[in-house]
């Protein structure tokens, strides 16, 4: 492989695995921007979501509708479609679910109470994720240890899109995750930009007092907002699947916490900024990876984010705060 | 601000009855020996000094700080390097502890000077990223660290003719709440003191804080330092208790998160509350889940064949499920500190 | 008033003796001290199955004397992980329950630094199913004051059943060479385990004359490591050796090695020896590039006592054990047995009596062959094999050591 070559790779494997990042960190951001919350369980509704997929995969291989004759070219797209969709509302609901159970008690409670409160739903849902593993796994014939790693059948076709005798490989997998996340964020922007619902979230991020004064229904702005933010981690989870061909009860916490520091690069509450800063975690991660050594990854990736911060304290696109008086 | 501490006691009323209770817990092992409390105790001991000095930056300051295993880390480490016989210090128990701490501080302030004018998300994040840091980099330099090998043998401490042991687990115990007692009458005082108000000022409102010609990085700092310094000999007598570092893994986000935890179910800024908060949850991980699932085994119920019916498989879920109920039903911890931070 | 609380407490003190001192006559303990919570769950159930099954065949009794076995969790909830202060706690326990007449445990090399000295200290006998890292109990391998430093009171207390690494490593590195590699890259997961074995391998390899072209520790909880799969295409690797286990993301690995168009072959150690790993990896990912090495056979290739328990488990769990499970069975046998041999002779079973009776093992006939503690604790056994994956499960390729053994 040239160095160009090589760079070239890690530049592709470093977006792909951004995207998924950024894709999960928007969950994240908008979530903060509305309650204040770092929502601790937002990694693990996401390993749901991809424990969601491996199991309708499971029943449809069972069922003999993933026969490779049958299936043609574009019904693997309908699959991956259906997938998405499927795990972005379970997760969404999910999410919503957890906010009306555990989060809106607590919306008066100091800020670390609900932070705690958010650190217990994770672990249920590990737990959750963990039982999950088990039978239901066992009868789809996905594997028998609830504990391990489970194998994500390839649902799009695994060849070299640049040939199989290019040193560079680009998959139709990498293809895909841009396919998905692009316009789910473009959807995302428009969305909050120019519907009425996206005016409340917006309002009720800068001042959900005068937001409520203003006739808007924040209670419905949350709710929304959690749906949304779980859809997006539903998406994510069925793409990270797909990329990564396997999925873990505790897939969840390095995503989380990638996806948790991206946003806060990004400038918390900024959407723009949890995307580019999901892409450069992603870069990051992959150049390290390829140009230092894997082992000083994670302290590369954690010494350029305090070096940002420092010179830029409310991260990358985010808005410096007035202190209130 | 409520009324200036009582001069003449050396605890209030309320960090007389816990630590009373805590003393009084070898009573309980002697009329029930199946209940081995004594070596869970001093990792409530333990536990609860890591999280006073959580208490100080969290509780009493206002600085979200997700990374306090990565202090006890350093302070296990540092205890580690300076006692061992394989390295060339080798001095003793208690200068170990001691310096343990004083680095401890100073990797506190280093960290803090750049990075506490940051809000505080921002903070958090920063803290976090310090903790995955400290882990990879002790991984990663075996040559000081010994990498993933830990450090060991770690001396026990000693106390005049006084030896402990692995024997003498009550007596060891005994020690580490001594040494719990002296920093509580220490945080109590500090809480008092003008340090103590100049902290509550800057949570309660920076500019106003400024206002009255407090530095507010300054005093962040000094909290820093000192929730480091704390969480330093927390790992240094955890250390010293398993005689050995353990893995740099074992200092982890998890720990962190038990840290974080003990303050808030206990009760943030409340010293009684961090107290009772580590009885609770180290309670809940260390005696209760293990007990509950070690009945269950005698008792013939459960079996390893599946993943549902082992016993030990639910302690996610009680886990979780005990910290949002206990959120829910206790939203400002067990115990409620008057001057506890309003939202 | 104060009498009857008096009494009452007296009373209690009492029911508290008599029933301490009526289980010490006729009730023998025998606890295990493994993960139990988290990823590690499903090696150690085998393991434990194991345990079950030598402690029911004997009837759960030694002459009239009642054996009662728990299997203690040395993971705790809030770390998904084996947690040092809960292996601190379980070792004391087992110290301060005097009914504990052996410890069997544990399953990850950290653990062992844990618990080895205190147990050690209080002459309680330890026999471990998967500890395979060759410093807990040779000299040579880790820190100058190691062993000794696991061996307070001068004694050795701890044993186990399964060859150590210096052994695995060395075969893999030859097996390596036989596969006709010439150019290796090698990668561990950054925990004893993984990291002992790979270190072994890695100066096997240069021994033997292969190239190391790169080694690196990853980090397990990576999402993938298609990134490092490049960097090793790049050094031109034709074989990746990777230290380390399922948990610790060998299956993504092997995926990663496919998916990244990297044309080398895998060598990973035993702590891949589980159907967990061809399930997580996927069979396409491993067969024909993947090889496993094992100590050991496979159990349905044990011959003998080992063929038994092979027809045994089967029957018992109703399904094929793994490759851990004769491990936990073979640990709790050694220790059994040493009981045995005490209440035949009319001793009484005692933890002195018990830990003099299996560092007296020799010529042990069990479900792995027939085999000695050598004069380190561990076993004379130096069978390996190595297997790689055809039509989704393990097959042995090669099988060496059977000579080296008794």
């Amino acid at each position: 492989m040239t160095a160009t070559e090589v760079f070239l790779q890690q530049v592709i494997y470093g977006l792909s695995n951004g995207m998924i990042i950024a894709l999960v960190a928007l969950g994240y951001t908008m979530v903060y921007g509305i309650v204040e919350l770092i929502n601790f369980a937002h990694g693990d509704v996401f390993t749901l979501g991809g424990f969601l997929a491996l199991t309708i995969v499971g029943a449809l291989g069972a069922a003999a509708v993933l026969n490779p004759d049958t299936l043609g070219d574009s019904s693997h797209w309908l699959l991956l479609a259906t997938l998405v969709i499927g795990a972005g509302l379970f997760c969404g609901g999910l999410n919503v679910l957890i906010d009306r159970v555990v989060y809106k008690p607590l919306r008066s409670a100091p800020k670390l109470t609900q932070l705690v409160a958010a650190i217990g739903v994770s672990f249920i849902l590990v737990n959750i994720a963990l039982f999950w593993g088990g039978a239901p796994m066992k009868i789809l014939g996905n594997g028998n240890a609830a504990a391990a790693s489970k194998n994500f059948p390839e649902i799009l076709e695994g060849s070299n899109l640049l040939g199989e005798e290019s040193n560079v490989v680009l998959r139709l997998e990498d293809l895909a995750i841009f396919a998905v996340t692009i316009p789910l964020m473009i959807g995302l922007t428009l969305f909050v930009k120019h519907t009425r619902l996206g005016r409340g979230m917006r309002a009720t991020a800068q001042n959900p007092i005068a937001a409520k004064l203003m006739g808007i229904d924040t209670d419905r702005v949350i709710s929304a907002t959690f749906l949304i933010g779980g859809f997006l981690a539903g998406a994510a989870s069925v793409m990270w699947s797909v990329y990564n061909n396997s999925i873990s009860f505790q897939m969840g916490f390095r995503a989380g916490m990638d996806a948790f520091t991206a946003a806060v690069l990004g400038g918390i509450g900024s959407l723009p900024g949890a995307m580019i800063g999901g892409v450069l975690i992603g870069l990051i991660r992959s150049l390290s990876d390829g140009y230092i050594e894997t082992r000083w990854t994670n302290v590369v990736v954690f010494g350029v984010l305090i070096l940002i911060l420092v010179f830029r304290p409310s991260g990358l696109l985010g808005l410096k705060q007035r202190e209130k008086v | 601000m409520s009324a200036a501490a009582p001069r003449f006691t050396l605890f209030s009323r309320s960090q007389l009855i816990v630590l009373g209770l805590l003393a009084a817990t070898p009573l309980l092992d002697l009329a029930m020996p199946s209940l081995q409390l004594s070596a869970p105790m001093r990792t409530i001991v333990t536990s609860a000094i890591l999280a006073l000095g959580l208490n100080i930056v969290v509780g009493w300051t206002g600085l979200l700080n997700l990374g306090i295993a990565a202090f006890a880390a350093l302070g296990a480490y540092a205890f580690a390097i300076l006692t061992c016989e394989i390295y060339p210090f080798q001095v003793g128990f208690w200068w170990g502890v001691l310096l343990a701490g004083a680095f401890g501080a100073l990797a506190g302030w280093l960290l803090g000077a750049p990075t506490l004018r940051l809000r505080g998300d921002y903070l958090a994040i920063v803290t976090l990223g310090f903790g995955e840091i400290v882990q990879d980099a002790l991984k990663n330099l075996p040559a000081v660290t010994k990498g993933t090998q830990g450090i060991n043998p770690l001396p026990a401490p000693t106390l005049g003719m006084m030896e402990f042991s692995s024997e003498t687990p009550v007596r060891w115990f005994y020690l580490y709440l001594a040494i719990l007692a002296v920093i509580v009458f220490l945080c109590r005082n500090l809480e008092f003191s003008r340090l103590g108000r100049q902290w509550f000022a800057v949570r309660e409102d920076e500019l106003a804080a400024r206002c009255m010609a407090i530095d507010p990085d300054k005093v962040k700092l000094k909290a820093f330092a000192m929730g480091a310094a704390l969480a330093a000999v927390a790992g240094a007598l955890i250390a010293s208790q398993l005689s050995s570092t353990g893995e740099p893994s074992n200092y982890d986000f998890q720990m962190s998160i038990l840290a974080l935890c003990i303050v808030i179910v206990g009760g943030i800024g409340s010293i009684t509350g961090v107290l009772v908060g580590s009885i609770v949850m180290v309670g809940l991980n260390n005696v209760l889940l293990p007990i509950a699932t070690q009945s269950l085994q005698r008792a013939g119920i459960g079996s390893t064949g599946n993943v549902l019916t082992s016993p030990d498989n639910y302690k996610f879920l009680f886990f979780g499920l005990a910290l949002v109920l206990m959120m829910r039903y206790r939203p400002d911890g067990i115990v409620h500190s008057a001057k506890a931070v309003k939202k | 008033m104060i009498s009857t609380l008096t009494s009452t407490l007296a009373n209690f003190a009492l029911l508290c003796t008599l029933t301490v001192s009526a289980h010490a006559a006729d009730t023998i303990k025998i606890v295990s001290s493994l993960p139990r919570t988290g990823s590690a769950n499903a090696q150690t159930t085998s393991m434990v199955n194991g345990i079950k099954m030598a402690i029911a065949e004997l009837g759960a009794k030694i002459g009239e004397s009642t054996l009662v076995y728990e299997d203690w969790d040395d993971a705790s909830p809030q770390k998904g992980n084996w947690d040092p202060t809960v292996e601190a706690q379980n070792a004391d326990k087992a110290i301060a329950d005097a009914e504990v007449m052996a410890y069997i445990g544990t399953y990850n090399s950290g653990a062992a630094k844990i618990s080895m000295p205190k147990l050690n200290a209080a002459g309680l006998v330890m026999v471990s199913p998967a500890n395979t890292a060759p410093n807990l109990t040779k000299t040579g391998f880790g820190e100058p004051n190691e062993p000794a430093v696991y061996r307070p009171s001068g004694k050795i207390n701890y044993f186990r059943v399964v060859p150590t690494d210096d052994v695995q490593g060395a075969v893999a590195a030859d097996y390596a060479k036989e596969l006709g590699a010439t150019k290796v890259f090698v990668l561990n997961d950054r925990e004893v385990y993984g990291m002992g074995v790979a270190a072994v391998f890695e100066k096997r390899a240069k021994e033997i004359g292969l190239t190391v072209v790169g080694t690196d520790g990853i980090d397990y909880k990576a999402a993938n490591f298609k990134s490092l799969v490049t960097k090793m295409k790049q050094a031109g690797a034709d074989l990746v050796y990777f230290g380390g286990t399922t948990q610790t993301n060998a299956g993504q690995i092997a995926k990663d090695i496919v998916s990244g168009g990297l044309k080398a072959k895998l060598i990973v150690p035993d702590g891949c020896y589980e159907k967990a790993f061809i399930e997580s990896a996927g069979a396409k990912a491993l067969e024909g590039r993947c090889f496993i090495t094992f100590g050991g056979v496979e159990a349905k290739a044990l011959k003998g006592k080992g063929a038994e328990f092979y027809a045994n488990y089967k029957k018992t769990y109703g399904g094929e054990p793994e490759g851990y499970a004769v491990y936990g069975y073979e640990s709790a046998k050694v220790v059994l047995s040493a009981m045995q041999k005490l209440h035949a002779a009319g001793t009484a079973i005692t933890r002195a009596g018990v830990l003099a009776e299996v560092s007296k093992t020799k010529g042990f006939t069990g479900a792995l062959g027939t085999w000695s503690f050598d004069e380190n604790g561990d076993t004379t056994n130096r069978v390996m094999s190595v297997n790689t994956v055809v039509a989704g499960e393990f097959a042995t390729v090669k099988v060496s050591g059977l000579d080296a053994g008794q």
